[in-house]
Parts: structure tokens; sequence; C-alpha cells
């Protein structure tokens, strides 16, 4: 029998990790989430914000998914999702292609299914009910206009791109183009990827601040803050004063950025907001209640600079800056 | 052939394609040899050098003018600068130097950025001497470096053993703690390996897959960021005009070469490589030869992991050493250690480490995207393995015999 | 007990389904809803594609090479495919030149391993940097499949009806009619049978007059055709080619061969084990969603040891059975 000790304790391992799993309670509301991975503090804050919010609310049984930056997992958690008879179904897709069928299998179901994030490309309507979250392009826009108004017309801008392929870099770059495509003064004269990572924007930028066209970089603009934070890194060593030299702008709006751009080595960032748990509950709990939700539900957004009084949005809805102090730094949680 | 041209013959391909790809570099990417010499405090340039000897004439004169240019504008912004106060150094400030001076540059870059490979290639060099393999080293990277975040943020935070040392003192409780554990994970393949005879691929396999999920668990997931200027500067501080990674890999070059060369240990290595039973009947403990690189890469991860985390002053157990166990290997056969095992070279295996990054360091500077490196890099590596390839070389030269025989007969 | 002679080589298949069903069984105890037939189906749905690139990795590390592109050519396959109904081919077409390029990739590879004597790690390796590569070259954005007639066809009329929600899909007879050729191919065949006697000593295999070259190369070129076939069929699966998706498959693909009783030294093994240790990873993955709480880089764990255990189960067994032939 010693050969099948082996076996039997990998059994018991893998019962260790289900023991206390109860039945699930009838009268509650459950919702299947799967989240992209935990690749940046920005996810990290929206994976906490959702799983927060739903201990708070007694009425709603979370189930979570951490699809590791993979849609095969992802695809995988829906599908389980369905099986496991959840009420909702909420997730933020890894890419935007490739969800058609197991969404119209949560169709089938009659399981609505409320998108986080990123949006979807399907060809029907009616596989979602609802999706909540940022307009990247818009994102791309606003910082656009943020180097418009507060660098001029004439303004050679390097770009750190995010993961090849994925929606927010495909968006915020196509954001950030329309914009200054109306002044031909403002050019991209350095545009790599950056894969989103600290590690890289920092590689990245070393290599940037060491081309021919060094000198000429006035500003930069990652498409998302832990870039930026590895290129500040890089901008130091070189010599320069990141914040004044270059100009620095990105996205997503998070504490360390906060502190950065308070410290004055950075400038702008383009908020995005994860802290979506409050949002996504409360539209969870009309559509189970049987109301109808808006199919697009923005999510509330600001862009924090230092210099305050910006408006970077249009002239119809206009979106103000907000000057970063210490209170601000101080009040964010992420 | 004589001895000492033996003695650096496995050099030759892999220092032929990082000539060729540096000549590349000098004649299409502008800047590509400056070098400048910075001063620690907010970095004036003082002077620029290094216009090499194989510049082809027109791209030479242009770099040397823009290099004399340069020398011009960097006097004239000393002699502003020495009328002003000096300002007082913060203490978190990069490029703190030993003599206050450091060189600046592209290839002082590729030797910063490509430390962690190098890093890695030395332990790697010596297991695929054995005959074996460690596909688990990018794994163990994110473990060292996840612990020590973890620790350093509890010692910022005062509740751990030796808070009481003072920030200037306590980063070596993490530094040895990441060592420590990459070590002992080290031990745990050698134990897979030598102690239960599995095989290696399939043994670091299993650290390789479990392994990122462990750094995970150690940050709760999240990117932990820390500035304490003794681990910071493992990674972005200066001595002796270079990067004091440089002397890092220097430094465990120095240690692991004179171990092997110096010692029996390589031989040993060679031997077990070669063929392990026949070793074991000549009264060398194969098993525990093995073990000892398997422990000594485990320790190279360990240090890349600092090196990696210390670079970006945080630890992301995502995407720390992601597919660097891959590099390692490829720079451990591009410079001309045979994956079967029996033969190594450590300096060959730098000189590999240096091409990659060379080439990823030329694909960013050309704006070529990061994805498509891939494909160059795949075609090197087959290129530089068909070259050391036995079997090919004896076809090359059967070819080349054959059309010399039709030669001759006609 | 003792009388009963249970076969040592089949205790590392029968250990593999003995798992599957614990797993099973500890889903159904724990959870609601675990134990019906959609979940199962769902199993075979989801995990179609990895299954049939399984099926080549097994073949490879039979012959005791081993194959990393997999993942590569999933994802370059798929893109591929996407890429040129997108530009306005026949699907048929795609599918028919994505099967062809992977055939021939597969055949380059196993020709630099067998005629250069090159390690099968190191050219699979440069193998998967270069397709990988490859597919950013075709696009760099995922595209998805839209209303194209040769898909609509397999979604709508190639899928059989089980019941509310629960559709036995085309992908799943796909990979079903691969595996029992596979099989077949590998048990009753003289060129399946030249691949044991390779995996197991080459040398003894050379003096026996087969034909060792044509087999590996041969193994190589069918690991290709998997690989392709399981990128056409996750371009199916998911109506989109994405050349990130993927990464890191061909590890699965490797846990799920040693899961499934394969010696990673080649010559022992079923490719039958194969289809239980790819559904053994599944469960693993199905149970950690069901649950919904534990973090889910458990899964990552869980599957290294299981790795491990059956590792150690496969030198105790050879151990054994070394023992026993010297004893006789």
């Amino acid at each position: 029998m010693n050969k099948f000790a082996t076996v039997i304790m990998a059994a018991a391992a893998a019962t260790l990790l289900v023991t206390g799993c109860s039945k699930s309670d009838s009268s509650k509301i459950k919702v299947g989430f799967s989240q992209v991975g935990a690749e940046s503090d920005w996810r990290k804050a929206s994976t906490e914000s959702i799983k927060g919010e739903a201990e708070k609310r007694a009425i709603i049984e979370l189930t979570f998914s951490d699809a590791q930056q993979k849609q095969e997992n992802q695809i995988k958690a829906i599908r389980n999702f369905i099986s496991k008879g959840v009420d909702v179904i909420s997730f933020s897709p890894v890419v935007a292609t490739g969800f058609e069928d197991v969404l119209k299998e949560a169709k089938e179901a009659e399981i609505p299914v409320v998108l986080f994030d990123r949006a979807v490309d399907v060809s029907e309507d009616g596989l979602y009910v609802s999706f909540i979250g940022s307009d990247f392009v818009e994102e791309g826009r606003r910082a656009g206009r943020w180097v418009v108004k507060n660098v001029g017309e004439n303004a050679n801008v390097a770009e750190l791109v995010g993961t090849v392929g994925s929606a927010p870099a495909i968006d915020r770059k196509k954001g950030f183009e329309e914009i200054i495509a109306n002044y031909p003064g403002i050019k991209i004269i350095k545009s790599q990827s950056g894969d989103f990572t600290r590690a890289k924007g920092k590689e990245v930028m070393e290599s940037f601040l060491k081309s021919p066209e060094a000198d000429q970089i006035q500003v930069l603009f990652a498409h998302n803050d832990d870039m930026a934070l590895g290129a500040i890194q890089a901008i130091e060593e070189a010599g320069k004063k990141p914040g004044k030299d270059i100009i620095i702008i990105s996205i997503d709006g998070v504490k360390t950025m906060f502190e950065q751009i308070l410290a004055g080595k950075a400038n702008c960032t383009v908020e995005c907001n994860p802290l979506i748990g409050a949002q996504l509950f409360d539209v969870v709990e009309q559509i189970h209640a049987g109301k109808s939700v808006p199919s697009r539900i923005p999510s509330v957004e600001g862009v924090y600079d230092n210099v305050g009084g910006v408006n970077v949005g249009t002239d119809r809805e206009p979106v103000v800056t907000k000057k970063i102090t210490q209170e601000i730094v101080d009040s964010r949680k992420y | 052939m004589n001895k000492s041209s033996n003695k650096f013959r496995h050099l030759i391909w892999p220092l032929v394609s990082l000539a060729l790809l540096l000549l590349f570099n000098a004649i299409f990417t502008d800047n590509f040899f400056k070098i400048e010499i910075k001063k620690q405090d907010s970095a004036q340039a003082v002077q620029s050098t290094a216009v090499p000897d194989d510049l082809p004439g027109a791209a030479g004169t242009a770099a040397a003018q823009a290099a004399a240019e340069e020398v011009e504008a960097a006097k004239q912004t000393v002699k502003e600068s020495a009328g002003q106060q000096a300002v007082p150094e913060k203490k978190d400030d990069k490029g703190v130097s030993i003599f206050g001076y450091y060189l600046y540059g592209t290839p002082i870059d590729i030797l910063n950025q490509g430390s962690k490979v190098m890093v890695l290639a030395i332990g790697m060099t010596l297991v695929i001497a054995t005959g074996g393999i460690d596909i688990s080293v990018g794994a163990v990277m994110a473990i060292a470096g996840a612990i020590a975040a973890l620790l350093i943020s509890m010692l910022d935070a005062g509740n751990c053993i030796g808070a009481g040392m003072g920030p200037a003192w306590y980063w070596i409780i993490p530094v040895a703690a990441a060592l420590v554990l990459s070590t002992l994970a080290g031990f745990w393949n050698g134990m897979l390996v030598a102690g239960f005879g599995i095989q290696p691929m399939v043994a670091t396999l299993v650290l390789m897959v479990a392994g990122r999920g462990v750094a995970q668990l150690i940050t709760d997931g999240q990117i932990i960021t820390f500035d304490n200027p003794g681990l910071v500067f493992l990674c972005n501080g200066h001595a002796l005009f270079l990067p004091f990674s440089v002397w890092i890999v220097v430094a465990m070059y120095v240690i692991f070469g004179l171990l092997t060369r110096k010692t029996a240990f390589g031989l040993f290595i060679e031997s077990v490589g070669n063929n392990e039973r026949a070793s074991r009947y000549a009264g060398i403990e194969a098993r525990r030869i093995k073990w000892l690189t398997y422990v000594i890469c485990g320790f190279c991860a360990g240090m890349a992991g600092l090196l990696a985390a210390s670079n970006i002053k945080c630890a992301d157990s995502n995407n720390a050493g992601l597919n660097l166990e891959l590099d390692a290997i490829l720079a451990t056969v591009i410079g001309g250690t045979s994956m079967a095992g029996g033969r190594f070279f450590l300096s060959g295996s730098l000189v590999g480490a240096i091409l990659i990054q060379t080439l990823t360091t030329t694909m960013y500077m050309k704006n070529v995207s990061p994805a498509i490196v891939a494909v160059p890099k795949a075609m090197v590596v087959i290129i530089v393995c068909l070259l050391q390839s036995p079997v090919f070389r004896a076809k090359v030269l059967s070819i080349f015999a054959s059309k010399a025989a039709k030669g001759g007969v006609q | 007990m003792k009388k009963f002679k249970f076969p040592m080589r089949y205790v590392p298949i029968s250990a593999t389904i003995l798992v599957f069903f614990i797993v099973y069984l500890i889903g159904i105890i724990s959870f609601d809803n675990f134990g019906s037939p959609k979940v199962f189906l769902d199993l075979f749905v989801d995990n179609a594609y990895l299954g049939i690139a399984v099926i080549g990795t097994a073949l490879v590390i039979l012959t005791g090479g081993i194959d990393l592109s997999v993942g590569s050519i999933i994802a370059f396959t798929s893109i591929l495919i996407a890429k040129m109904i997108a530009t306005g081919s026949n699907a048929l077409v795609a599918i028919a030149l994505a099967l062809a390029i992977g055939i021939a990739f597969g055949m380059l590879q196993g020709w630099l391993i067998h005629c250069f004597s090159l390690p099968p790690f190191l050219v699979t390796l440069a193998g998967m940097f270069f397709i990988r590569g490859c597919g950013f070259i075709v696009s760099e954005e995922s595209i998805g499949i839209k209303n194209d007639p040769v898909f609509n066809f397999i979604q709508n009329d190639l899928t059989i009806k089980l019941g509310k929600g629960m559709n036995l899909r085309f992908i799943v007879i796909v990979y079903i009619v691969v595996l029992l050729a596979a099989i077949f191919f590998s048990q009753r065949t003289r060129s399946g049978r030249s691949i044991y006697a390779i995996g197991d000593n080459e040398l003894a295999a050379t003096l026996m007059g087969i034909p060792v070259g044509r087999t590996k190369i041969m193994t190589y070129t069918i690991a290709g055709f998997c690989s392709a076939l399981a990128g056409v069929v996750y371009a199916v699966y998911l109506k989109a080619g994405n050349p990130l998706n993927c990464v890191g498959l061909e590890m699965d693909a490797i846990a799920a061969v040693v899961i499934g009783g394969t010696l990673l030294t080649g010559g022992v093994g079923y490719v039958f084990g194969s289809l239980f240790g790819v559904l053994v990873l599944g469960l693993i993955q199905t149970l950690i969603v069901f649950d919904g709480r534990i973090n889910s880089w458990w899964t990552r764990i869980i599957v290294g040891l299981l790795v491990l255990a059956f590792i150690f189960m496969q030198n105790l067994i050879t151990k054994i059975s070394k023992s026993k032939s010297k004893s006789q």
C-alpha cells in the first residue's frame, strides 16, 4: 500500500483546502466575480474594494476568482459560475475578444452579467446587462488635453505604452493621439511598451534617455502609474529632474503617484478609479430586485495634478483637475 | 593550435556575435557608445568619452563632434554650478558613489540591467555542467524579492527583530533572509535531483510551478515598495565608477571561478556531467557534487532576485524574474556550455548574458516592439547552437571538403 | 492481497484515475451543483484544446524528448486564423494553412533535434520564442472572428444539445477522436511501438533496426500538428485569436502528462493517461473557482505538489521493478 501513500497525501492536502466550505444559503444574492489578476497596485485596490464591499453587505455572497492574467482561466471561471448557479456574474475581461460563447451560455442560463473595468467585443446586444468602468479612450484624451493646456502647443512626447495588444494600452494611445492630432507641434518622438510594470518602465526609459533624441524629450506620457514610477527613477539617475526637465503625466492615480506629484517629481495623473465595489453591488442589488439599470455606468473619476483648475474635459462636460495636497494623499486608500 | 588559443576558443563565437551586434549599434544607433562621467550630486556631465576605434569614419566624426559639443556645454554648466551653493544630499537619493563619480551611458545600462541574468547564468552554468537544468530560478527570484521586501517593510514599521539597528544597517537582515531562503530552495531542488534521482527538468518544474504562488502568498499579492538606502544601493548605487550590481557580478564570478578552477570542484562537476557512474566508481561523491550545484544555483537566483527588487525598489511577485530562467539557460548555452553536461565556461555565460541584454536594449533603442524581440533572439540561439554542434560542424566541413576534393580533381 | 497480482505498469494510471475520483468526490461533498453533469461536460469543453496539445506532448515525452513550443503554436495558429478571416480569407483555407504551418514547424524542430543532435529542450525553447514573436508580427491586438459561415456552422450545426445549458460541442468530439486515434497509434502500430522503444533505450532501438531518426522527426511533427490543431480548436472555442494567449501552457501540458502517469525519462506511460491528467488539472481549477475564497494561486501550488507526488511514485515503481528484475 506504500505506493498509494503519496496519492492519499495529495488528496489530504486538497481536502484541507476545502474544509469548512459550507453549502450556500439561498436567501443571499450569489455573485461570481472573475478578476484579471493581481498585476498592479491598481488591480489589487479594485480587488480589495470588491471583497470589502461584499463583506459589508450581508445579502451578498461573493465567489471570487483570480484569472492570473489568462483568458483561458477566466472563461473556465465564468463557466463554473454558471454551473454553480450564481445569481449574477461579474468580471473584468482580460481582453475584449473571445467571450461571446460563454456570455451566450450565461444568457441561456438566465444569469445577468455585469462587466467591470474593460468592455467586451461581441456581435450581438444583450449579452451583458451593464458595464461599469472607465473609458480608456477618454482617459487618453484627458491626458492629451492636459498636455496641450499646460505644456503648450509645441512639445516632444515620449510614450510608455502598456502591454502590447491590451485594451487599455490601445485605447489610451488612441485617445491621446486623437487630441494631439489637432496640434502639429506636439509630436510623439519615442514610443515603446513598458508592459505596465515598473521594471520595464524603468528599463525602457533608460534607453530613451540615452537615445539621440534624449535631450528633446519634454513630456513623458505613461499608460499607467507603475511605468511612470519606474521612469521617474530612470530620469533621476540620468541627472534630470522629473516633473521639471521632463513633464510626467500618467494614468491610474495610485497613492504612490500622488506622493510623487506632491514632491514635485511628477505632474499629473488621470484617475482610473478602481474602488467600484459599492457601485458594483448597488447595480447587482438593483438587478436582483428586477429593476432596470443603465447599460453603461461611468465610474466617478477625477484628474489630479500639481496645478489645479485645468479643464481637461470638453466644454460641455468639464472635468477640472484637482491640485494634490497632503490631505488628498493621506485619504488615498491605495 | 597552441594552448592559449585553445583556452579561449569557446569564447570566439559568442564574442563574434556580440561584436557584430555592437558594430551594428555603432553604425546605426547614435550615441550608443557615449559614456559620460557623472557626479553623484544631481549629476552634471563633466566629460564625455569613448568613441570606439572600429567606428567607420563618417559616423565616428559625427559622434566625436557631438561629443566635443557635449564637453563644451558640460564645462559651462560646471562653471555655473561652481558659483552656486552645493545642495545638501538627501539620504535616499540614488547615484551614491564611493568616490563621487560614476559612468553613465548605454553600455553601462546593459551591464546593470544584464546583471540579473549574469548572476543567474553563473549558477545555471554549474548546474548544466553536471548535465542538469534548473527552470525554477525565475520563481526563486520572485520568492527572494518578496521575502526581502516583506522583511524590510516590517523593519521599517519596527515590528521585527533587529529594527533597533537602524535603517542604515538593518537591511542586512532581509538580504540575508532572502539569500538563505533561496539557498534552501536550491537545496530542495538538489534534494529532488541528487537525493531522489528525479529528472532535473521535472524536479525543478515543481518549484517553478509552485514558487510564484508562494511568492504571491508571502506578499499577499501586493507590490511591496521600499526605499531603504542599503537595499536600494544593490542595483542603483555606484562604486568605483560602475553600478554596484556589476561589482556583485564580478565578485560572484571571482568566487565561483576560483572555486571551480582553483580547486578540484570544477573538475568533479565536469566529471559528473561527463559520466556520472564512472565518476562514482572513481570515488567522486557524484550526488553531493550535483546537490551542491543546485544549492549554488539557488543562491545565485536569490541574489538575482534581490537585484531585480532593488532595481525598481519594490517586490513584484507577478513579474519579477518572469521567463528569466530561459534567458539564463540561453546565456549559458550561447557561452559554449554543453547542455549534455561535461564542460562549462563561466566567462562564456557572462558574455552570453551581455549578448542577450544588448539585443534587448538594441530593440528598445530601435523602437522595435518588445514582443517581436523574441524572433531574432530565437534565431541567434539556434545559430549559435548549430555553430557549436559538432555534428553540424562535421556536416559543413564535409561539404567543404567534398567541394575542395572536386576542385582538386578538376 | 498478495495473491492478486496487479501489473506494475498499471499502477501510475490507476493512481491518476483514483486522484481524479477523489478530487471529484471532494467537490461533490463540498459544493452544491458540483456533481451536475454540466460541470463534467464543461471540463471537456474548457480543456479540449489543452487535451489535444497534451497528446502531442505525451508522445514527445514518450520518446524521451520535450516540447516547449506548444503554447506559442496555439497562440500563433489562433491569431493567424483570426487575422486571415478578418482580411477576407476563407476559414477553411486559414485552418488548412495553420495546420500546415504547425506540421512544418514540428518537422523543422524534429529535424534540428535529430540531425544535429541539439538538445530538444533548447530547440523547442527557441521555437517557442520564435513562433510567439511571429504571432505578434501577424497582429499585436486580439482579433475577434465574427459572422464567419464556417465558424457559425461549427457553432450552431455541429453542436449536440443534451439538455438545458448542456451542449456537446464539436471541439469535444474532435478531442475524443484525436485521443482515440493517438491511443490506437501508440499501442497498435509499428511506429507507435517504436516511440516506446526509443524512449526506453535509444541505443538499443537503433541496434534493433528501428528507424530512430524517422520516428523522432515524425513524433515532433505529430506534436506540431497537435499543437496547431489545438490552436484551431482554441480559435473555435473563443471565436477569437490573441497572440498573448496560452503563455506557459507548455508547463501545464507537461504537468498533465506527468500526472497522467507518463515517465518523463520516456518509454513508460499511456496516452490514455493524459486524458485524466488534463481532467485532474481542470477539476482542481474548478474546485478552487467553486470555493471562491481561497487565493487562486493555490491552483499552482496544488498542481506542483501533485506533480511531485507522481514523480515520487514513478521513482518508487522504477526502483521496485529494478530490484525485482535483479532478484529474478
